[in-house]
């Protein structure tokens, strides 16, 4: 199948933010089964993030606040050139700018690697202490960061979008408008808290964090087939997705391909393998040919 | 899958030396030699240590007093809370044979731990070389001594048993006495060397790896080694010969605390 012109084996993408950028845990994903792989969103500057824990399991799934840690743009390139050299896989590099004019110098120097993709992560929940609301919530700097990178940009755009905004369907509009050639969405919903009554404290260091996993997989089908109905440009579905039928309830909701996140907690590396095997196993039974059928063939009741 | 955190009471604090202590908890861990936790000091963060004991109700662990959040759990007293997660991580094999084990400096927790297991498993016979930069820096003596059937000390100064290091003195022992399979644990550099050795000599080999690691459960990469992608947090920490072969950056390289590829 394809995505944004790429050929891809499967419609199933490692999430950003999950394994990190190193070309070694990037080429073992696309061989464990996955079509694309997005990159942990890429700063100018070498970041640590928050301090731990970054992580605590509820029963409906995880909430993290890594905090954007990644090497920055330098290094994280070299990872991706790394990636590419003597490997076929396609490669969604994500960003994260302070504001406009860092995103487009991100956006050029992504386009001078070998990425195929990129992906402007404009809903981060977990750095609003030092960059303030997340730009997905506010409608004029979507238009501002997507037309000035899609100024810049030869290779396709993706906005990651965040569930948090009132009408995401509105902002999606307004990437598409501003010249996004793809959605990504949803980010993780939040903030949410996870409490230890005993020390009387939150769980997780930076007190708050992005919540993700199976609880929110009902609210990414409805945005996902919100933004579907409004928007002609494809859709990189993720929230929630942890095995074949939910790929396949993301496809049908109107998403593209599917991205994986906090699954891979739950059911190791393998569920790429495993997921994919999943859908075919479906779309036999139920007689789809081919991944794309199932795009956007949800009708509602 | 859900692993389940735990907020306890610290219930005993050891002095081991000046800048060693350890910290017993009362709980039931079904923790293995080699396995680490995630231990939170509240208000301090969350870091990675590996275990030095388990009983059936406690489990204990062996600490330095390395920086901010090291000091901070330093300044705790009985009774005070942390919290806990884990067992996470593939431990040593339980191989029973004739067993050799070296240990550097303060990586010798999870051996000390190995070698109670093994001698309850019924070990056939059980070498110990322990090895640290002067006599103030060894640990267990008498513990080695009682588990193992010849318990060796190497210091760099010479302070107590052999002068130098752990490294020369297994080389010596392997080329008195055969070996089914040795256990490494203590600084990289010095478990690259110590590899080299039990390679020129045949016996097949574990060591146990650090990272940085953050997560602990196989999600955030920041443990992640190249070229093959090997999450050390879960597919590690204890690597045999076979897989320490794929892991090309061992005694090379690790990530910082950003990703950034550093020297080791």
């Amino acid at each position: 199948m394809q995505f944004l012109g790429k050929e891809i084996p499967s419609p199933l993408t490692l999430a950003s933010g999950i394994l990190g950028i190193s070309f070694s845990s990037l080429q073992r994903i696309i061989r464990d089964g996955a079509g694309m792989v997005t990159t942990k969103s890429l700063s100018l500057e070498p970041r640590i993030g928050h301090e731990g824990p970054i992580i605590a399991e509820f029963d409906g799934g995880l909430i993290n606040s890594v905090g954007l840690t990644n090497p920055g743009i330098q290094d994280g390139l070299l990872e991706v050139e790394k990636f590419h050299k003597e490997f076929e896989g396609v490669s969604i590099v994500s960003v994260f700018g302070g504001n406009a004019a860092e995103f487009v110098r991100l956006a050029k120097a992504v386009n001078s690697s070998s990425a195929d993709l990129l992906e402007l992560n404009l809903s981060c929940p977990n750095v609003e202490d030092e960059f303030k609301r997340p730009f997905a919530l506010m409608p004029e700097k979507i238009t501002e960061i997507v037309s000035a990178v899609g100024a810049v940009s030869q290779i396709p755009v993706l906005a990651k979008l965040s569930p948090n905004a009132y009408d995401v369907a509105e902002m999606a509009t307004l990437a598409e408008a501003a010249g996004a050639d793809g959605i990504t969405m949803i980010n993780t919903l939040g903030h949410g808290m996870v409490i230890d009554a005993i020390a009387r404290r939150p769980v997780l260091r930076n007190n708050f964090g992005g919540i993700s996993g199976p609880c929110i997989k009902p609210l990414a089908l409805k945005l996902i087939h919100d933004v579907y109905q409004k928007v002609d440009i494809p859709i990189l579905g993720t929230g929630g997705v942890s095995n074949g039928l939910d790929a396949v309830e993301m496809m049908m909701a109107g998403a593209s391909a599917v991205a994986i996140g906090s699954a891979v907690y739950e059911r190791g590396l393998d569920v790429f393998r495993s997921t994919r095997l999943e859908m075919e196993a479906f779309m036999e039974t139920h007689d789809y040919a081919d991944y794309s059928d199932l795009i956007g063939l949800l009708e509602e009741n | 899958m859900k692993r389940d955190r735990q907020t306890l009471p610290i219930v005993a604090i050891r002095e081991e030396n000046v800048s060693l202590r350890t910290f017993t908890f009362e709980t039931s861990l079904q923790a293995l030699p080699g396995q680490f936790i995630m231990l939170t000091v509240f208000s301090q963060g969350e870091k990675p240590f590996s275990i030095l004991d388990v009983t059936e109700s406690s489990f204990s662990m062996t600490i330095k007093n390395i920086g901010p959040f090291t000091e901070r759990l330093f300044q705790m007293d009985v009774g005070d809370i942390i919290s806990i997660r884990g067992p996470y991580g593939q431990p040593f094999s339980q191989e029973t044979g004739r067993i050799l084990m070296v240990g550097g400096g303060y990586a010798t927790p999870p051996l000390r731990f190995q070698a109670k297991v093994l001698r309850e498993a019924g070990v056939r016979y059980l070498v110990n070389v322990n090895g640290a930069r002067s006599e103030t820096d060894l640990l267990y003596v008498p513990d080695f001594m009682d588990y193992c059937d010849r318990s060796l000390i190497a210091t760099d100064d010479g302070s107590q048993g052999y002068r130098g290091t752990s490294v020369a003195v297994m080389q010596d022992v392997l080329g008195e006495e055969s070996f089914d399979r040795i256990y490494i644990s203590g600084p990289e550099k010095m478990m690259k060397a110590a590899t080299t050795v039990a390679r020129q000599f045949g016996v097949p080999f574990e060591v146990n790896l650090e990272r940085y690691m953050k997560c602990g459960v196989g999600v955030c990469g920041s443990c992640v080694m190249d070229p093959h992608g090997f999450i050390l947090c879960m597919e590690g920490p204890v690597v045999d010969h076979k897989t320490l072969d794929k892991l090309e950056e061992f005694g090379v390289s690790h990530r910082d605390k950003t990703g950034r590829i550093t020297a080791l």
